[in-house]
């Protein structure tokens, strides 16, 4: 078998120094294999962008054992508002990765470019727009095409479809999907929607106050959760269903 | 549907204006601004000389457009070291924030908390008067004000996402500051720059007027102001004038910089 994406095996994290110093996570064991969709689900502050910026190298105060099988992975946020600078066009911040890559070409990166913007289904037209002339769905595409741009197989999403409404998140999940088998990527999928976990992935695990409560396939997780916290968090989304 | 934006309107206009009005006066007077006439001591206006004569006979007109463009220029490059200085501090204590940043703006609290005048003042009386001394005088006491604007602009852009994404990406703290960061402040700082501008040719003016700012022999608006006040009521048009130009120059920049803050709204 191939090795993981990412393992974890007793991860915990800290923040603050000396008698502040709190643990954030406790005792992790968690992986990812390639080509694999790992949802990870809890309430916020739960420790899911916690473990996020752990597996990014943002939060380095950590006990235990963890690594990373991508050289540059890379994160797809929440809001497509804040996450493309405002003050680029779209051709601009596309081709920024490929700049911090050295890749000096100009016809090398207007290459890579428009043959990314295909991919995530967008035009030539839009590289000349800025941020604010593009709508919600659109923003998210660009953001999905920055972060696959520099070649990272490994992608983090947090939250990529809460901020969009429910037509917008098909399509993303979709396109997601579909890059996905098309460029052989790897998925920590964050969120803290049960049914849009549901829909796109493989396996999935809950955190709860940095403790990991339930792992496992999507169909056993939802069938038979091991914690109280995972059945209340099911019977809450079922409610609302 | 979209409101017109008349500060910006208005204050492009008046500012346009004067600027050429100044601009003028370093191609063209009509008489020598440091020329005597004893004949025309404290001349009305007239045709001849249009703002009337000083005390000394010299046309009011020609001093003050050469004072104005002494004013200017002392303004600007007072501003120009103010804004550089305080651009790079404000960018790099607003970004990485901790130890540097908290002693560097304390400091930056210590200038301020000084009326900036008086401070001014103690300065040249350290280095001595003279036109590169004010500039560096006042230079230094403009770089708090504007090092305190940049410092707010990144403390609120470094933990946007699209600076996430930039690190991420693994693009150099440099250039996110510089290129990624910089320009999204350029609305608020050019604000900033309208206020600092007419501080500055206010604060040219105050120390010219408390006779430490030009050169004797030079002309400038603050000297202008200080030489007629004696005769402020036998002959106005002295004081009048350079006060006037004073005014409508600060007036207008300082409607292009409420146009730019109503537009960012």
């Amino acid at each position: 078998m191939s090795e993981p994406v990412f393992e974890l095996r007793d991860l915990s994290s800290f923040y603050g120094k000396g008698k502040n110093r709190l643990r954030y996570l406790k005792n992790i064991n968690l992986s990812l294999r390639q080509g694999e969709v790992l949802g990870l689900v809890g309430e916020s502050g739960s420790g899911k962008s916690t473990l996020a910026k752990c597996l990014l190298g943002m939060v380095t105060d950590t006990e235990g054992y963890l690594k990373v099988n991508d050289p540059r992975p890379q994160m797809v946020f929440q809001d497509p508002y804040g996450s493309l600078n405002p003050a680029k066009t779209i051709g601009w911040i596309l081709e920024e990765p490929l700049r911090a890559i050295d890749i000096k070409d100009k016809a090398e990166r207007r290459r890579r470019v428009l043959e990314m913007i295909a991919l995530v289904g967008l035009e030539e037209k839009h590289l000349t727009r800025r941020p604010s002339q593009l709508s919600g769905g659109q923003r998210q595409r660009v953001a999905i095409a920055a972060a696959l741009i520099q070649g990272s197989k490994f992608i983090i999403l947090d939250e990529p479809v809460s901020a969009l409404d429910v037509t917008l998140q098909a399509q993303i999940l979709q396109l997601l999907v579909d890059l996905k088998e098309r460029l052989g990527l790897s998925y920590l999928f964050i969120s803290h929607d049960l049914s849009v976990v549901y829909q796109i992935c493989d396996r999935v695990a809950v955190l709860y106050h940095g403790e990991m409560v339930d792992q496992g396939d999507v169909d056993q997780v939802y069938d038979h959760p091991a914690s109280d916290y995972t059945k209340r968090l099911l019977e809450a989304s079922l409610a609302l269903d | 549907m979209k409101k017109r934006n008349w500060y910006l309107t208005f204050g492009s206009v008046l500012t346009a204006c004067m600027l050429v009005f100044i601009a003028l006066g370093f191609f063209w007077t009509p008489y020598d601004p440091g020329a005597l006439s004893a004949r025309d001591k404290l001349a009305e206006p007239s045709l001849q000389h249009l703002f009337g004569c000083d005390q000394l006979g010299r046309d009011v007109f020609s001093r003050t457009l050469n004072g104005a463009g002494n004013t200017l220029i002392i303004a600007l490059a007072v501003l120009a070291v103010g804004f550089v200085f305080g651009l790079l501090i404000g960018a790099l204590c607003g970004y990485y924030g901790g130890a540097v940043d908290a002693t560097v703006m304390r400091v930056c609290d210590a200038i301020t908390a000084f009326p900036s005048i008086l401070l001014a003042m103690v300065v040249i009386a350290i280095i001595g008067p003279g036109t590169y001394n004010i500039i560096a005088a006042l230079g230094i006491l403009f770089i708090p004000s504007f090092a305190r604007l940049v410092r707010g602009e990144f403390i609120k852009y470094r933990s946007r996402d699209f600076v996430h994404s930039a690190r991420l990406a693994g693009v150099p703290a440099m250039r996110i500051i510089f290129v990624h960061i910089l320009p999204n402040t350029w609305p608020v700082l050019l604000s900033g720059l309208t206020i600092g501008f007419n501080n500055a040719v206010l604060s040219e003016a105050s120390m010219s007027f408390l006779g430490i700012g030009v050169g004797p022999a030079d002309a400038s608006l603050g000297r202008m102001l200080s030489e007629g006040q004696s005769s402020l009521f036998s002959a106005p048009w002295c004081t009048l004038f350079p006060a006037l130009v004073v005014i409508l120059l600060v007036l207008g920049v300082g409607m292009v910089g409420e146009g730019i803050r109503e537009r960012i709204r």
